[in-house]
């Protein structure tokens, strides 16, 4: 034979499929349709739990926690004095060349109250004021002043806690704590300030002083946590091995696993996407494989002369996927134009959610909420669609060829 | 010579609800290069059974089918698809044509199966239409032609291919006279001037009339052939 069978005359099927979708444009622009809406609403979806995501991770991340926290080993379980370590000169060397928001050292011990009306066990954390930038003590509210630097020999505490102890700026506190040799310390502080942290439970237990000041009290120069907070948070995995690789005698923990309630949240709020992307793609399938088979119906005599002047089925078979997936690939691509005009202009300003501020807020969420599009989530649905697309076309391209190409030829 | 088609004692029978039809019943059938041949015969008499099996479209149940000295039986289904893309030209009754492709495209497609260069094709599609008094309706698509001019672009598309062998099978039956007539002087040119093979199946007289060899089949078996 003077030439070579092309099993699979690409440009011929795509040239084919193209021109019946044309032919049926009504039922081709109906299909778009519902691929783009399916589409655009994951994505939409997507982009607001991402948004959530955010507002979830932050606002645990500047309670304190950070993105990484080292401890002492035996630290997170027994949370005292007994577990401290020292930072040595250099360690900061480590996360050089990450993006590093910033990083504060703190001494956290557990203390006990002691006023007229009541003695009340809370926790007592020394930190250095201008580094707590990347916590929430730069953020709050105060009435009064916050602490100024790491040598302030005042407190600040909560708005719940001065409630409960009826006190207030400028009134004196006496607090007791255990220093390292095991004998208990007694000192007075002046209240600097009374913080309004949102009705977390840090507002009820958190007393907050100079870090110089308590090292003083406690007669150490220990630290009992070291927080970093990262710019990017993708880069979290690079950072732990770094400090991993530094403080090699203490452990390195994540914001996910100082905080497993919120990073359980923020697991499932990816569920969330899948969930809706399930539910959009099943509602879609049964549409696309309906228009399908109709179609495969409709040419059951065109693709019947196609198999007997010898074209074969796996081409036929190819024709209805081709089909499909140019329509969702076409219905993808509109999808992420409609996504992407609602975001940029009915969602640029993020969704207010202050009528369910308080739920939202015991999720940990911020009243406002703003969608976050991320490249990774745009790329992955749209291939996915794909491939939803091409795998729903496969009963219909079975039909196609069901039947031997007399029996198509002869059908009616 | 060699035949180009060489059917031994071909049976086919169908199991139409249970009943067996014996459809064609040991018919020794050869055609050698450059005929032109006419099944005749009246409905039901099996020639599109045979027409089907010469062409490999269908298989016998009993017999030996060779298509230019090659045995069909063992071949398999892709096999035989090329076999049929590379070796025959169909012209079917009707629904010849791909109404989503011009007339051009109709006769190009067959050649990208088989795999011809674009340029060879496009060459060979424009001479085969200019041949057939196609030239200027080579970009309509077969809803923008009347029967005869479809007709004449599945023939186009039949033997671009250079085909062993034009199978017809009532090539007539959706045209008026002239226009069959038309249709049959073509046939016959091609034959003549250039030596194509063709077996048509009909039970019209005027296509029989046309042919140089008549084979009249009758319940299955073939009752008389004659050259003129
Ligand atoms: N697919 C089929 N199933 C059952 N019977 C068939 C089938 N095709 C043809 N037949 C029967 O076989 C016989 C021959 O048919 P056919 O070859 O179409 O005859 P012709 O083309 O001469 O009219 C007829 O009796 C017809 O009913
Ligand atoms: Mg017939």
């Amino acid at each position: 034979m003077a030439s070579q069978t092309v099993r699979l005359p690409l440009s011929l099927l795509a040239r084919l499929s193209v021109r019946n979708l044309i032919r049926n444009a009504r039922r081709t622009v109906l299909l778009l349709a519902s691929v783009a809406v399916a589409v655009a609403s994951v994505l939409v979806t997507a982009s607001l739990i991402r948004g959530f995501q955010d507002d979830l991770a932050d606002a645990v991340v500047v309670n304190l926690t950070g993105h990484l926290q080292v401890q002492a080993p035996g630290y997170r379980d027994d949370p005292g004095i007994d577990h401290r370590f020292e930072l040595e000169a250099g360690w900061q060397r480590a996360l050089d060349g990450l993006p590093v928001a910033g990083w504060a050292s703190r001494i956290r011990v557990p203390a006990v109250i002691m006023s007229e009306r009541e003695t009340r066990g809370m926790t007592l954390v020394g930190v250095d004021a201008q580094a707590e930038t990347i916590s929430f003590l730069a953020s709050a509210s105060y009435r009064g002043e916050p602490l100024v630097d790491v040598n302030d020999r005042r407190v600040i505490i909560g708005e719940a806690l001065a409630d409960s102890l009826k006190t207030d700026v400028g009134r004196r506190l006496v607090l007791m704590a255990q220093g390292p040799d095991g004998r208990s310390r007694e000192a007075g502080f002046r209240i600097a300030g009374v913080y309004d942290a949102d009705g977390t439970a840090l507002e009820k237990n958190f007393v907050f002083t100079g870090r110089t000041r308590l090292h003083e009290l406690l007669e150490t120069d220990a630290i009992t946590e070291l927080s970093v907070r990262l710019d990017d948070s993708g880069q979290l995995p690079a950072a732990n091995a770094a400090l991993a690789s530094v403080f090699q005698q203490q452990r390195v923990f994540t914001w996910q696993e100082l905080e497993p309630q919120a990073a359980a949240m923020y697991a499932y709020a990816d569920l969330g996407i899948f969930i809706w992307f399930a539910i959009m793609m099943a509602a879609l399938i049964f549409g696309l494989i309906n228009t399908l088979v109709t179609a495969v119906m409709e040419r059951v005599r065109e693709l019947g002369m196609l198999r007997a002047v010898g074209m074969r089925a796996a081409a036929v078979v190819s024709q209805v996927v081709i089909e499909s997936a140019v329509v969702m690939c076409l219905g993808v691509v509109l999808g992420v134009l409609i996504a992407s005009l609602l975001l940029n202009f009915w969602l640029v300003d993020g969704i207010d959610l202050s009528q369910w501020a308080q739920g939202a807020e015991m999720v940990g969420m911020r009243s406002h909420l703003q969608p976050k599009v991320m490249l990774s989530d745009t790329v992955f649905i749209s291939v996915l669609s794909v491939v939803v697309g091409v795998v729903a076309s496969l009963y219909p391209a079975r039909q196609a060829v069901r039947r031997s190409p007399l029996e198509a030829l002869r059908a009616d | 010579m060699k035949s180009v088609i060489d059917c031994r004692g071909v049976s086919r029978t169908y199991a139409d609800d249970g009943v067996p039809v014996r459809a064609l019943q040991g018919v020794d059938f050869q055609v050698a290069p450059g005929e032109f041949v006419s099944l005749a015969g009246p409905s039901g008499s099996g020639k599109t059974t045979l027409l089907n099996i010469i062409g490999a479209l269908d298989k016998a149940d009993e017999g030996l089918v060779f298509l230019d000295g090659v045995d069909l039986a063992p071949l398999s289904a892709s096999e035989l698809s090329d076999l049929r893309l590379h070796r025959i030209g169909f012209v079917f009754q009707s629904y010849n044509l791909i109404p989503v492709l011009s007339a051009r495209e109709n006769v190009e497609f067959i050649m990208q199966l088989q795999g011809v260069a674009p340029r060879e094709r496009a060459e060979r599609a424009h001479d085969v239409l200019a041949r057939l008094g196609l030239a200027d309706m080579a970009d309509r698509r077969p809803g923008e032609l009347s029967g005869g001019q479809q007709q004449r672009v599945a023939i186009a598309r039949a033997i671009v291919t250079n085909p062993s062998v034009l199978l017809a099978d009532e090539p007539s039956a959706n045209l008026d006279s002239a226009t069959t007539e038309e249709l049959l002087n073509l046939l016959r040119r091609l034959n003549e001037d250039q030596g194509v093979t063709i077996v048509t199946a009909t039970h019209d007289p005027l296509v029989m009339s046309y042919a140089r060899r008549r084979v009249q089949l009758k319940d299955g078996a073939i009752v008389h052939d004659e050259s003129v």
